[in-house]
């Protein structure tokens, strides 16, 4: 518009200019570079190839200037000049990029909190599903796990430790303004940038809610110029690996007969085993080998953005498809997204914009960790000597239902006069693992709705005051389904009605739930910024509402007479029987005022306050609002005059900030009042003065860069102390059987160093960059309350003193290796039931008697040590990435190993029980392998192991095809093919499956796997 | 977007204009913000809760009904009544068979040794320590038993809730008796395992009830209570060999006169056992089934004359009532010890109505004599709790007790005739001569021998062995005769540690635990 108004003024004295902006060094075009008039107002931005076009005065002056590089004046040379050829060359001291810290944006040079911000462009190459999976080992002291590797299951990311014991500690994640508990919907491509606030100085803005620290993530959106398309599509194979070695069926069959002679001493002639291993029915079945398939991914993309100075638009779909590792398709997770973000400036001072995404997602969940029924942990225990299938010649056989069950089904029926027998059997009663695979069906959907509208208001012809209002919505409907199928061999018990079914799942039965669950954020803030010499100061002033409502209903029937998919609704189960349903709602209100300074002197002395006020519904009226403060402060040194020779410090920064943060997720609905069942039973009582739990995180901090900001380096130092700690307390079981009340006690610290250095050189036409993070950090319980002195979990312990969650057990000394050691070690009492062989465990107290009194701590399962390590370069048309990442310190209780070499019952073991104690001095290490208990019923560090580890994530290799056939540049479309490697080799000396997970008993979990991707990308 | 650099007046107007409509806007949206958010906020902030039930919500005519039947809840036998499989608390199933039946060294955990359930194999050797799952379980269940009681007495005897909810008062008087006895059953238990436990009358509103309780009454006091209990109950529960001619599970008068003979059995108040089993015996109520497995039988269940308390077990039912330790004996829990096996007279036929070791199976218990509900959680049979035989013995022991040398031995006669006479569970007939009467003696101890293999024999895995042992003070020397490390301590199991830790040591440990 005013170009218009302006040509017309001037109309006489104009010409047209054509112009195009490169990179002086790569010749790369820029965008998005402004142009303007010196001494004018006049100006624009160039567009999607570099190029511009305005109407300038002849003989003027153009200002060319661009973020990160040294900006240039250009005096146009009469009316003859109608073209121009800029060349910028980057300066790399000037770099300042503004981050997204919140409610509103800061110049990274002003920033006074430990703030981490991440540029999704450079972690293009991570191709994971999940956002949160694409920060893992990027930033110091966020931890980000994957606890399974099931198409669809969730990632955990911890900021600086566990900081509570009981309530969440998940991060706040706020999405272009928008809180969510979840970022694992959003399509990682329609990501421009993520930041995390890792201390109390920028947190502190969200008070309540931000004690796991607060990740801040902006969506891309449309840029003024031309349109661009970018569509990018890959597949990928996944392929399991590291898996540990089984007993095969003849070794297994020794094992036995072995455990059963232990077990049973002097009666080997009347072994069981010894006549069954000449049965010619033994199958030779390796159970791991049958499960694991190679699994499929498939991602498309296709995005396309532009506008005008007026409206700009960023439009995107993506499909993602993930068949995983295990057999059977009933592993799989699709993930459609839409994403639409349009901003457009009414006027000069009324701005408004939305930003909507839909994301249905379906995932076919597999039990993928855990006990029951536990595929993984089925396909390990399931001895080797009974077949996948059963022979079609087998009178049980079923087409409907091939799979073996119970082990050698038929063989027992027809011994035992058509009845299975269960004392006649001699071998464990896993379920069949592949049989599991097939007939699990359970669909997880959800369709979400997330999104914003914003209109902002500018005051001032320097805009300095803006107001701005958002109100943002989150809303997920949630529709679960599980056909339970029922299927196996009949052993004859279960409930008289359902006789002669098999015995899994005896009656099917078919689960549905739906629930809707709503998020409403209306926020609205006030921002003021102001420069007076030297003088900058800004201001921001906010209301926040958070309204959460969560809904649902279920319902199950059983004995569908058929279960065929056609028929698997509520209507088609049992009408008269075990008609079950449910719902109800649950709601929550929050509300706050929030408002921040900051203020700098001449960029050099930086100070930030902040301080939140929340009201939440969750507590009793008189404890509802609680307050949240923060300091901080920052001398850029090398701002002082006295630094300004020293040319090889580019920059550096002393912070300092301390403040108070929240936490009230993982409390149930109305923790302050007494709760009833349906029944009139007392379940919990209340308490009226339950608060927030409170973290005060203090951090001193170091920003330097050197030569040119070729290195860059940041030291960090932390202290969280979280106090109040929300806590389950249990009141004494003689006032009947409650669930806790959730009290304010204790005391826990978190305190750790985080350094991130790097270093990057693209100065020539090899250009590459390193980047390392390293994160220290300890954890420790300063104190609970008398009531509780100590919190036991199945395996753990947390007293005040040790870290939370410590393994605690029997110590393991060694294996008894005789009779007369027994004897003479165990004096305090009769010990019979202890033989030579079995696990000798410290005798701490030393009165001679093995009993809860000799437990002790056997390991933390919070890592000392994260790090993570970056390696790129790029030559002419060819780039590699490689990304390692890794956990040093860390103990892990491997259940699995519990049940697979140390059960008494007739399980597979791994071949590691080969070699087992069998007479004085064989080993001292692995017990006697027996039927009867040798120890290992005792939770014991035997199971706790090392779980450090190292891991080749990602490595990547990509092409340019313009590049290589410069020839045709102009012909062929712009397009990179790329090769990725995900998870290529682990270090560990773990012997579970995946020392990433982090379950504190990893009880056999689907592993992630090793991956081949290759795909393209291409913009046009 | 930038402002024309030097604009007329019309623009200045404009722009005057434009500002004005900014301000206007701003106040627009200041005052919406004001109206909608502050105002709505507040109230979202003190809604009344949704979707719960708090000590806000008044009871109702079928709540108070139904907290009766809950309180009965914890005599069963069903699974996972507190909690969700909480084997490391004890709780999965009610764990007499644990703490009676494997203590008492008649029972073993399974038929094969393995390291499942460790912490059941501690009452085999007696190394039984403050942590141990199955005496935290035994505590929740009796506690959880008499909150339940606590919580219906208050409702029933608060006249004015029952005059509000239009409670038949009838009705009202029979359900408080039912309660009451409840209460005093609960806490029997609770005395014979723990010693002196706290005493707790009613149900707790707050933390600081809670720890006015945390005190351990003596046991004489908690037996006043239970005794006073009995007492009230029996005048509320009306006569009848059962009270209730559909739910004929609730506590009659019978099971309030043999409770109170019981009570007075382990207090050695022996003319008090035959005065009340002498009034019993006088209702003509009960007698001895001609089949010893009658009782168990759950296809005679209420239509036999012997049981007098029973826990009932009910299939398909909403919530579950079944017999989960059908389901534990399914995975090859339970099984007996050989000491017990061999303790049998020669062909005994009580033994393979016990159980049958051959296809290693506990009839008296599945309820079966085929195996049928072998690894049912939901099975229909009923768990034992006071039968006639059982009575029976305790005349018997009384009457020794009292001098009464006739009557003891004519009582365990009676009891050992129905057992001779019972078919073999082949069904066959038992050979003759086994189980002779006893003979006339004078000799106490002799024939408080009888009695103590009587009682073995007759009662075996009915959860009754371990009490007796201990108050017969036989337990240490017959009890360490089988290996097992029974210490004079272990008269009494220790309280667990959960309650001296939640309760800062204000419930003290039993000595040497």
């Amino acid at each position: 518009m005013f170009l218009s108004f302006f040509s017309l003024v001037m109309q006489a004295q104009t010409v047209q200019l054509k112009g195009t902006v490169k990179d002086a060094l790569t010749n790369e075009e820029l965008i998005g570079v402004n142009v303007i008039v010196v001494g004018t107002k006049t100006g624009t931005v160039t567009g999607i190839n570099g190029d511009f076009e305005i109407t300038v005065p002849q003989n003027a002056t153009l200002k060319v200037s661009y973020v990160g590089y040294k900006s240039q004046e250009i005096k146009l040379s009469g009316a003859s000049q109608t073209t121009l050829y800029v060349k910028l060359e980057s300066d790399t001291r000037a770099i300042d990029e503004v981050v997204v810290v919140g409610y509103n944006a800061q110049k990274k040079s002003s920033l006074t909190g430990a703030v981490s911000s991440v540029n999704m462009t450079d972690l293009a190459q991570r191709k994971v599903p999940d956002v949160a999976q694409m920060l893992q080992g990027q930033v110091a002291g966020v931890q980000v796990t994957q606890s399974t590797g099931a198409p669809g299951d969730g990632i955990n990311i911890v900021v600086r430790g566990v900081g509570s014991i009981n309530s969440g500690t998940k991060p706040l994640y706020i999405i272009d303004g928008n809180p969510s508990e979840s970022i694992s919907f959003i399509n990682p491509s329609d990501i421009l940038s993520m930041t995390v606030l890792k201390d109390a100085a920028a947190a502190a803005l969200y008070g309540a809610r931000a004690s796991g620290g607060v990740i801040v993530i902006t969506s891309k959106s449309g840029k003024s110029g031309k349109v661009s398309v970018e569509a990018s599509y890959y597949h990928g194979i996944q392929q399991v690996s590291n898996l540990p070695k089984m007993l095969n069926g003849t070794q297994y069959m020794d094992k036995m007969e072995e455990s059963w002679n232990n077990a049973n001493p002097g009666q080997s002639a009347s072994n069981p085993y010894t006549p069954q291993k000449s049965r010619t029915d033994l199958a030779n079945t390796n159970w791991l080998k049958e499960l694991f398939t190679p699994g499929q991914t498939d991602n498309m993309q296709l995005s396309i953005s532009g506008g005008t100075e007026k409206v700009q638009y960023y439009l995107s779909g993506s499909y993602f498809h993930q068949n995983g590792i295990v057999v059977s398709n009933n592993d799989e997770f699709n993930r459609i997204n839409f994403h639409s973000t349009v901003n457009a400036n009414l006027t000069n001072w009324f701005k408004v914009g939305t930003n909507l995404q839909i994301v249905n997602s379906m995932q076919d969940a597999l039990s993928s960790s855990g006990d029951a029924p536990g595929i993984i942990r089925h396909a390990f225990l399931r001895p080797p000597v009974i077949s996948v299938y059963k022979d079609p010649s087998d009178p049980t056989y079923k087409a409907s239902d091939p799979y073996t069950d119970l082990p050698f089904y038929s063989t027992n029926l027809q011994n035992n006069g058509g009845k299975w027998n269960n004392s006649n059997n001699l071998y464990e009663l896993s379920q069949n693992p592949i049989a599991l695979a097939n007939n699990t069906n359970d669909k997880r959907g959800s369709f979400r709705t997330f999104g914003n509208v914003f209109g902002e208001l500018a005051f001032f012809s320097d805009k300095s005051l803006k107001l701005k209002t958002n109100l943002g919505v989150d809303i997920n409907f949630i529709h679960n389904k599980a056909f339970n199928k029922n299927y196996g061999d009949d052993d004859g018990q279960g409930t008289a009605i359902y006789a002669g079914q098999g015995r899994q799942n005896r009656p099917n039965t078919l689960a549905e739930s739906r629930a809707q669950e709503s998020t409403i954020t209306w926020t609205n803030t006030a921002t003021y910024n102001k420069q007076i010499n030297l003088h900058a100061i800004s201001v921001l002033a906010g209301s926040e509402y958070v309204g959460y409502n969560n809904s649902g209903m279920n319902g199950s029937r059983e004995n569908y007479s058929n279960s065929d998919p056609a028929f698997q609704y509520l209507d088609f189960g049992n009408q008269n029987l075990h008609i079950w349903n449910g719902g109800t709602e649950v709601k929550s209100t929050l509300f706050s005022l929030f408002a921040g300074v900051n203020y700098n002197y001449d960029n050099r002395y930086y100070a930030n306050v902040n301080l939140r006020r929340d009201m939440s519904s969750q507590f009793a009226a008189n404890n509802q609002t609680a307050y949240f403060p923060s300091l901080s402060a920052a001398w850029r040194i090398s701002q002082e005059s006295f630094m300004k020779d020293v040319e090889a410090i580019s920059d550096l920064k002393l912070r300092i900030s301390s403040g108070k943060l929240g936490n009230q997720s993982g409390l149930s609905n109305y923790p302050s009042l007494a709760i009833y069942d349906s029944q009139g039973t007392l379940r919990r009582l209340g308490n009226p003065d339950l608060k927030w739990e409170t973290t005060t995180q203090n951090d001193v901090g170091l920003d330097a860069s050197f030569f040119n900001s070729k290195v860059s380096f940041t030291l960090d130092y932390y202290q969280k102390v979280t106090s109040d700690l929300l806590l389950p307390l249990n009141l004494p079981t003689f006032v009947g059987d409650l669930s806790p009340t959730i009290v304010n006690a204790g005391k826990m610290t978190n305190k750790g160093v985080e350094i991130s250095a790097g270093y990057k050189n693209f100065d020539h036409a090899f250009k590459y960059s390193i980047n390392a993070n390293v994160a220290l950090g300890s954890n420790v319980v300063n104190e609970l309350p008398a009531t509780l002195p100590s919190i036991y979990g199945q395996v753990t312990k947390t007293e005040a003193g040790h870290p939370l969650n410590s393994y605690y057990g029997y110590q393991m000394a060694g294996i008894y290796q005789t009779q007369a050691e027994i004897d003479d070690y165990l004096k305090g009492a009769p010990h019979s039931d202890i033989k030579p062989g079995y696990i000798k465990f410290k005798d701490l107290n030393g009165d001679g008697i093995i009993n809860d009194k000799d437990r002790t701590y056997l390991g933390n399962p919070n890592p000392r040590m994260t790090y993570g390590l970056n390696f790129m370069f790029s030559y002419k048309a060819i780039d590699f990435s490689m990304f390692v990442q890794g956990v040093q310190g860390v103990e892990r209780w491997n259940d699995l190993k519990k049940i697979l070499d140390y059960d008494t019952r007739p399980f597979n073991h791994t071949t590691s029980t080969l070699d087992s104690w069998h007479g004085a001095g064989t080993s001292n290490t692995i017990p006697i392998s027996t039927f009867a208990d040798n120890g290992s019923s005792n939770n014991s560090s035997i199971f706790v192991e090392n779980a450090s580890y190292l891991r080749l994530k990602n490595v990547e290799v990509g092409c340019s095809l313009q590049e290589v056939f410069k020839k045709y540049k102009n012909v062929l479309p712009n397009i990179r093919i790329y090769v990725s490697m995900q998870n290529l080799f682990t270090i560990t000396k773990y012997t579970g499956l995946d020392p990433e997970s982090t379950n504190l008993m990893d009880q056999g979990t689907y592993p992630q796997a090793r991956a081949f991707l290759f795909g393209f990308t291409t913009k046009f | 977007m930038a402002l024309p650099l030097n604009f007329n007046q019309s623009n200045k107007i404009f722009y005057m204009k434009r500002t004005n409509l900014r301000i206007k806007l701003f106040y627009n949206i200041l005052t919406l913000a004001a109206i909608l958010g502050f105002a709505s906020c507040d109230s979202q902030l003190h809604e009344s809760p949704i979707g719960i039930i708090t000590e806000q919500t008044p009871p109702t005519n079928s709540s108070v009904v139904y907290s009766v039947k809950n309180t009965y809840q914890l005599l069963s036998n069903t699974l996972n009544i507190i909690g969700e499989w909480g084997w490391d608390d004890g709780t999965v199933t009610r764990n007499d068979f644990v703490l009676q039946d494997i203590a008492s060294g008649d029972m073993m955990k399974k038929w094969s040794p393995d390291g499942d359930q460790a912490w059941m194999d501690k009452f085999s050797d007696f190394s039984i320590t403050p942590v141990n799952s199955g005496i935290k379980g035994q505590w929740s269940y009796d506690y959880a038993g008499v909150a339940r009681a606590n919580l219906s007495i208050s409702y029933l005897t608060d006249l004015e809730l029952c005059k509000k909810i239009a409670l038949d008062e009838t009705l009202r008087k029979y359900m408080l008796g039912q309660v009451y006895f409840l209460r005093a059953f609960y806490y029997f238990d609770l005395i014979n395992n723990y010693g002196d436990v706290p005493l707790v009358l009613e149900p707790i509103k707050s933390f600081s009830d809670a720890s006015k309780l945390a005190k351990r009454e003596t046991k004489a006091n908690v037996t006043t209570q239970i005794n006073k209990d009995l007492v009230d109950a029996l005048t509320l529960i009306p006569d009848g060999r059962y009270s209730d001619n559909t739910d004929k599970w609730r506590v009659s008068k019978g099971a309030v006169l043999a409770m109170q003979a019981k009570v007075a059995l382990y207090n050695q108040q022996w003319a008090t056992v035959l005065s009340t089993i002498n009034t019993l015996e006088s209702l003509n109520y009960y007698s001895l089934n001609s089949n010893y497995f009658d009782c168990f039988d759950q296809t005679k269940k209420f239509a036999e004359n012997e049981d007098i308390l029973q826990a009932n077990h009910t299939s398909l039912t909403t919530p579950a009532s079944g017999n989960g330790l059908c389901a534990l004996m399914g995975w090859g829990f339970v099984a007996p010890t050989t000491n017990f096996i061999n303790s049998f007279e020669a062909n005994d036929p009580r033994l393979a109505y016990t159980v049958e070791v051959s296809k290693k199976q506990v009839n008296k218990l599945l309820g079966t004599l085929n195996g049928t509900n072998s690894g049912n959680d939901d099975a229909a049979s009923n768990k034992i709790y006071i039968r006639w035989a059982d009575v029976l013995l305790w005349k018997a022991e009384a009457a020794l007790e009292t001098g009464d040398n006739a009557t003891a031995i004519a009582y365990i006669n009676k009891v050992r005739q129905r057992a001779r006479n019972t078919v073999t569970v082949a069904g066959t007939a038992a050979p003759a001569g086994i189980l002779p009467d006893r003979p006339a003696s004078t000799d106490k101890a002799t024939i408080k021998s009888w009695l103590v293999s009587e009682r073995r024999a007759e009662l075996g895995f009915e959860s009754q062995r371990f009490n007796d042992l201990k108050r017969w003070g036989m337990a240490k020397t017959f009890l360490n005769g089988i290996g097992s490390n029974y210490q004079d301590k272990n008269n009494v199991y220790p309280i667990p540690q959960t309650e001296v830790d939640r309760t800062g040591s204000s419930i003290t440990q039993n000595p040497q635990y």
